[in-house]
C-alpha cells in the first residue's frame, strides 16, 4: 500500500484542531498538529490595569476558567510578593476542585465514551451494555452526566457567584467572607454527588475502590461483583482493554507537573517554593527519575510556529510577532513549550503520577502511558478530588472566623508565574507589571503543552509523537486518532497568543 | 421537525458550558420535548467534523431545512479581510456563517462575543473580531448587514452575556420553537431578558439604599460607588434568576462587569468606578444627578448602625 497524506479536523476536543498524518500500510508514519484559530487574547492585555487580567484571562476558556482565574491572581500575587488569607487560598482550591471533579465526568462520558458507541465497535460483545450506559443523549451515564455535573457546578457557584466565568479570587483572597449555611449547602451537594459517582461510575464505595491499587487489583475488583464489572468504570476498563486502547497513543515518555493545589499555609510570599497538596515535578523518560520542577526551565520554540523566529526563551522573555508563511517550515498557531528542552506531556495521569498516587505508579510501571491509563486515571481521580474537597469544606466551617481577604500593600512593578493544574493539565501564566499596568502576558496551556509542533532541533510534539505508530484501518473513520487526542482531554480553545501593540503581521490564506 | 446547528467561531465554549447548565428546561428536555434534531454541536456532537462539512453544504443547497442557526464566539474578519483567522475545512468561518444565516429561520447569537464582538473586539480588536449583527454598539459594523433579518423576519436575537444565562438561551430557544411572539430590544435582545437590571433583586441592596460603600473587597456593603459595579445600570436577570440555582456575581461580592452590553469590556480599570467628586460618573439608569446627590447624603445619614457595623448578613 502506497504512503499517503490525510487530513483530519477533529471535534469533541473544545475548540479546533487539525492534524495531518502520513499513513503507510494502514500505519500513522508520521503526523503534524494543528491549531485552526487564532483569537489574539494576550495583546488585549497590554496596558490594562493589573487586575483586568482576573476578568479576561478566565474567558480564555470557559471549560477551565477557574484555573485560569487561578493561575491568573498567582501570577499577580507572585509579582506583587503579597500574603494569602488561608480561607482564600481553600475557597480557591475548592472551587477548582469542584471545576476539575465534573470536567472529569464530562470529558470521560460526554466525550470519550461516545466513541464506543461508534460503527467501529458494533460488533463488540458489549455493545447493548455499551449503548445502554454511554450513548449520546440517550445513554443512561450520558444523561445522568449533564444532571449530576450541573448540580455539582453549583458549589463553585455558591463561592464564585457564577459557572462559568468569575472574578472571585483577588489578590489576597477572595472577595468575600463565607456563611455557615453556604458551607453546609456545598457539603450537601458534594455528598450527593459523591454517592452518584459511587453508585453510576465505581459500583462501589470511595474506599473500596481506593484499596486498588494496581492492574492485579483491579482484575480481581472487576471479578468481585456485578456492581463492579458493570459500573461505567468497569464497562470501561474491560471494553478498552479488550479492544486495545492500553497500546494506543504511547508518546514521549517524559511527564511534567507543576504541582496542584496550593498548602493555604505554606504557599505564603517569597513564594520560592511550591508548597502545593498534590506535589509536582519533571520525569524524565531517559533516566525515569523524578526531578523537581522549576518555572525558570520553561522555554517556547517558535521555528516551527507562525512567529518571527527567535531562539527558545522563558515566557518572561519571548516575543510573539506572528508571521504566516504558508510554504515554509512552519505549520502553526501553536508555539513549542519545552521543559529543558525536553517534549513532555502533562495532564490528570502526569498529576497523579508525580503526587504518588499508588494505582497511578503502579499502571506506570506496568505499561506507562497510554490511551487506556490515561482514561483510568481521569476516572480515579475524582475518588481523591471529592475527599480532598470535603476536607477543605470542612476546615473552611472549622476556620470561619479567620480572614478570606488580606488586604495587599499596593504593587506596581514586578514579575509574576502563576502555575496551576487545571483539570486536563498544567497552566500557566506569566506577567509583567510596569507602572500598574501589564505590560507583558504570556499563557501555556495544558493543550499547549500536548498539542506542540516540532521544536528548534525538528523534534516532533506530544501528539505528533503519540500518532505515530497507530494503526487506521479506516481512513473515513479514523477512531483511533480520536482516541489518542481525546485521551488527552484535548482544549483548543486555551490556544491563545498575544500580538504586541502595533505590530501587525502579513498572513495568507491557510 | 425542527433542526438546530451550533457554530462556533471564536469562542471559549463558555456559553456552551453555560448552556449545559440550563433549567425548565435544561437541554436533553429542550431537545426531546420538541423533537429537534441537533444537527452539529462542536463539544456534543457524536458524527465527526466531516459531517458538518457537509451537512453545511446540504444546508446551503436547500436540502436540509435549518431552523435554528446558534452562533457562538466573535466572527473573525482578519487577517486582511480574508477570516482565515479561523477557519473550517480550508474556508473562513465568516462565510459559512453568513451562507448559514440566509438559510435559518431564526439566528441567535449565543453570548456577547457573537451578539457585539466582546472581548476579542475590544482595546486593539487584532483579529478584526465583530458580532453576527453588531460592532459593539453600532449596527453597521457586524458581518450581517443592518436589514438582515431571517426566514422568521427577525434580525440576529442578540442573547448578550458572557456567558450568556442558561436559561436565557434555552427559554429563547423555547420561545422560538413554539411559535410565541418575540419582542427584542434596541439591541435586538428579547426584552423579556433585557428588561431588568442587575441590581435588581441583589443582595447589598439595603447598603446601597443607605449608601454603605466599601472601599475593598471582602465585607459586605455596596460596590457600586468604589469598586466599579455596573449592576445599576446593566440589563440583565443575574439576581432575579440565579445562576446554578444558587447566586450571582454581585452576590459574593465580585462587581457586575456589564457583560450583556454591547461596550463589554469597557477600557478603564474594571475594578474601579469613575467618579465626580463623592459620586460615580455613570448614575443608575434614568437618575438625575442633583437629586441623586441629595438622596444619597440623605440616606448616609439615616444608615442604621447594624449597616454601618456590617452585621446585617448577606
Amino acid at each position: 500500500m502506497a504512503k499517503r497524506t490525510l487530513s483530519v479536523e477533529l471535534n469533541r476536543v473544545e475548540g479546533d484542531l487539525l492534524v495531518k498524518l502520513e499513513i503507510e500500510d494502514g500505519v500513522v508514519t508520521d503526523a503534524w498538529t494543528v491549531g485552526t484559530t487564532y483569537r489574539g487574547f494576550e495583546q488585549l492585555l497590554l496596558g490594562r490595569a493589573k487586575k483586568d487580567a482576573l476578568v479576561i484571562t478566565p474567558r480564555i476558556c470557559g471549560i477551565c476558567g477557574t484555573a485560569h482565574l487561578y493561575a491568573a491572581v498567582t501570577a499577580l500575587e507572585t509579582a506583587m510578593g503579597c500574603a494569602i488569607a488561608q480561607n482564600g487560598t481553600r475557597v480557591r482550591n475548592a472551587c477548582l476542585l469542584t471545576e476539575e471533579i465534573q470536567s472529569d465526568a464530562r470529558h470521560a462520558f460526554l466525550m470519550f465514551t461516545v466513541d464506543l458507541c461508534g460503527p467501529r465497535y458494533a460488533g463488540h460483545p458489549e455493545r447493548d451494555k455499551l449503548h445502554e450506559a454511554f450513548a449520546p443523549f440517550t445513554g443512561r451515564v450520558y444523561r445522568e452526566t449533564i444532571v449530576e455535573t450541573k448540580r455539582l457546578l453549583e458549589v463553585v457557584a455558591i463561592f464564585a457567584g457564577q459557572w462559568p466565568h468569575s472574578s472571585h479570587m483577588v489578590p489576597g483572597g477572595v472577595v468575600g467572607a463565607q456563611s455557615r449555611r453556604s458551607l453546609v449547602k456545598a457539603l450537601s451537594i458534594l455528598d450527593g454527588y459523591a454517592r452518584w459517582y459511587e453508585r453510576t461510575v465505581l459500583g462501589c464505595s470511595i474506599d473500596r475502590w481506593l484499596e486498588v491499587r494496581s492492574l492485579e487489583d483491579l482484575d480481581r475488583w472487576i471479578d468481585e461483583r456485578p456492581e463492579h464489572r458493570d459500573g461505567a468504570l468497569g464497562l470501561f476498563v474491560r471494553v478498552a482493554r479488550d479492544v486495545g486502547l492500553q497500546r494506543l497513543g504511547r508518546g514521549s515518555g517524559s511527564m511534567l507537573s507543576y504541582g496542584a493545589y496550593f498548602d493555604p499555609a505554606r504557599w505564603q510570599p517569597p513564594f520560592t517554593e511550591r508548597h502545593c497538596l498534590r506535589a509536582g515535578g519533571f520525569h524524565d523518560a531517559a533516566t525515569s527519575r523524578i526531578e523537581p520542577f522549576s518555572q525558570a526551565d520553561v522555554s517556547e520554540h517558535v521555528k516551527h510556529s507562525w512567529y518571527r523566529d527567535h531562539a527558545p526563551a522563558h515566557p518572561w522573555k519571548g516575543e510573539t510577532v506572528p508571521s504566516y508563511e504558508p510554504e515554509g517550515d512552519k505549520y502553526s498557531w501553536a508555539k513549542a513549550p519545552r521543559y529543558r528542552d525536553n517534549v513532555v506531556e502533562v495532564g490528570c495521569f502526569p498529576e497523579l503520577f508525580m503526587a504518588g498516587d499508588p494505582l497511578i505508579e503502579s499502571l506506570y510501571r506496568a505499561e506507562g502511558v497510554d490511551v487506556f491509563t490515561r482514561q483510568l486515571a481521569r476516572l480515579h481521580r475524582p475518588a481523591l478530588s471529592l475527599s480532598l474537597l470535603r476536607r477543605t469544606l470542612l476546615d473552611l466551617e472549622r476556620d470561619l472566623a479567620d480572614p478570606f481577604y488580606l488586604a495587599p500593600r499596593d504593587v506596581d512593578e514586578g514579575d509574576g508565574a502563576g502555575l496551576v493544574h487545571a483539570a486536563r493539565g498544567a497552566l500557566g501564566h506569566w506577567l509583567q507589571l510596569r507602572e500598574g499596568k501589564i505590560a507583558r502576558y504570556q499563557v501555556i496551556s495544558p493543550t499547549g503543552w500536548n498539542a506542540s509542533p516540532r521544536d528548534s532541533a525538528g523534534v516532533r510534539g506530544h501528539w505528533e509523537q503519540s500518532l505515530i505508530g497507530t494503526p487506521i484501518p479506516d481512513e473515513s473513520d479514523p477512531v483511533e486518532l480520536g482516541h489518542v487526542i481525546r485521551s488527552h482531554d484535548a482544549c483548543l480553545v486555551c490556544t491563545v497568543h498575544f500580538v504586541r501593540t502595533g505590530q501587525r503581521a502579513r498572513f495568507g490564506a491557510c | 421537525m425542527p433542526t438546530l446547528l451550533w457554530m462556533q467561531t471564536a469562542a471559549c465554549s463558555g456559553d456552551s458550558m453555560s448552556l449545559l447548565c440550563a433549567e425548565s428546561p435544561d437541554l436533553l428536555e429542550l431537545l426531546e420535548g420538541h423533537g429537534v434534531e441537533l444537527l452539529w454541536h462542536p463539544s456534543l456532537s457524536p458524527t465527526s467534523a466531516a459531517d458538518l462539512g457537509r451537512t453545511i453544504d446540504r444546508i446551503l443547497a436547500d436540502e436540509i431545512d435549518l431552523t435554528v442557526l446558534c452562533v457562538e464566539g466573535s466572527i473573525l474578519l482578519g487577517p486582511d479581510g480574508t477570516g482565515m483567522f479561523d477557519s473550517f475545512g480550508g474556508r473562513p468561518k465568516k462565510d459559512l456563517v453568513a451562507g448559514l444565516a440566509a438559510k435559518a429561520q431564526f439566528v441567535l447569537a449565543m453570548g456577547t462575543c457573537a451578539a457585539f464582538g466582546g472581548i476579542p473586539a475590544s482595546g486593539p480588536n487584532p483579529t478584526d473580531a465583530v458580532g453576527l449583527q453588531f460592532l459593539r454598539d453600532e449596527p453597521d459594523g457586524g458581518l450581517l448587514e443592518r436589514e438582515f433579518r431571517s426566514r422568521a423576519g427577525l434580525p440576529v436575537i442578540n442573547l448578550a452575556g458572557c456567558p450568556a444565562h442558561p436559561n436565557t438561551m434555552v427559554q429563547t430557544l423555547l420561545w422560538a420553537l413554539s411559535g410565541m411572539r418575540l419582542e427584542l430590544d434596541h439591541l435586538h435582545r428579547p426584552t423579556e431578558f433585557y428588561s431588568t437590571l442587575v441590581h435588581q433583586g441583589c443582595t447589598r441592596n439595603e447598603y446601597h439604599e443607605f449608601d454603605v460603600e466599601e472601599r475593598d473587597f471582602g465585607a459586605p456593603g455596596c460596590l457600586f460607588f468604589n469598586l466599579g459595579c455596573e449592576g445599576p445600570t446593566t440589563m440583565a436577570t443575574c439576581n432575579s434568576i440565579l445562576w446554578n440555582n444558587q447566586s450571582s456575581k454581585p452576590r459574593v461580592g465580585v462587581p457586575c462587569f456589564a457583560c450583556t452590553s454591547p461596550a463589554f469590556p469597557r477600557a478603564h480599570d474594571l475594578f474601579k468606578t469613575n467618579k465626580i467628586g463623592e459620586v460615580p460618573v455613570v448614575l443608575p439608569l434614568g437618575v438625575n444627578r442633583a437629586s441623586y446627590m441629595a438622596y444619597k447624603g440623605l440616606a448616609r445619614s439615616a444608615a442604621p448602625a447594624r449597616l454601618l457595623e456590617r452585621k446585617s448578613k448577606l
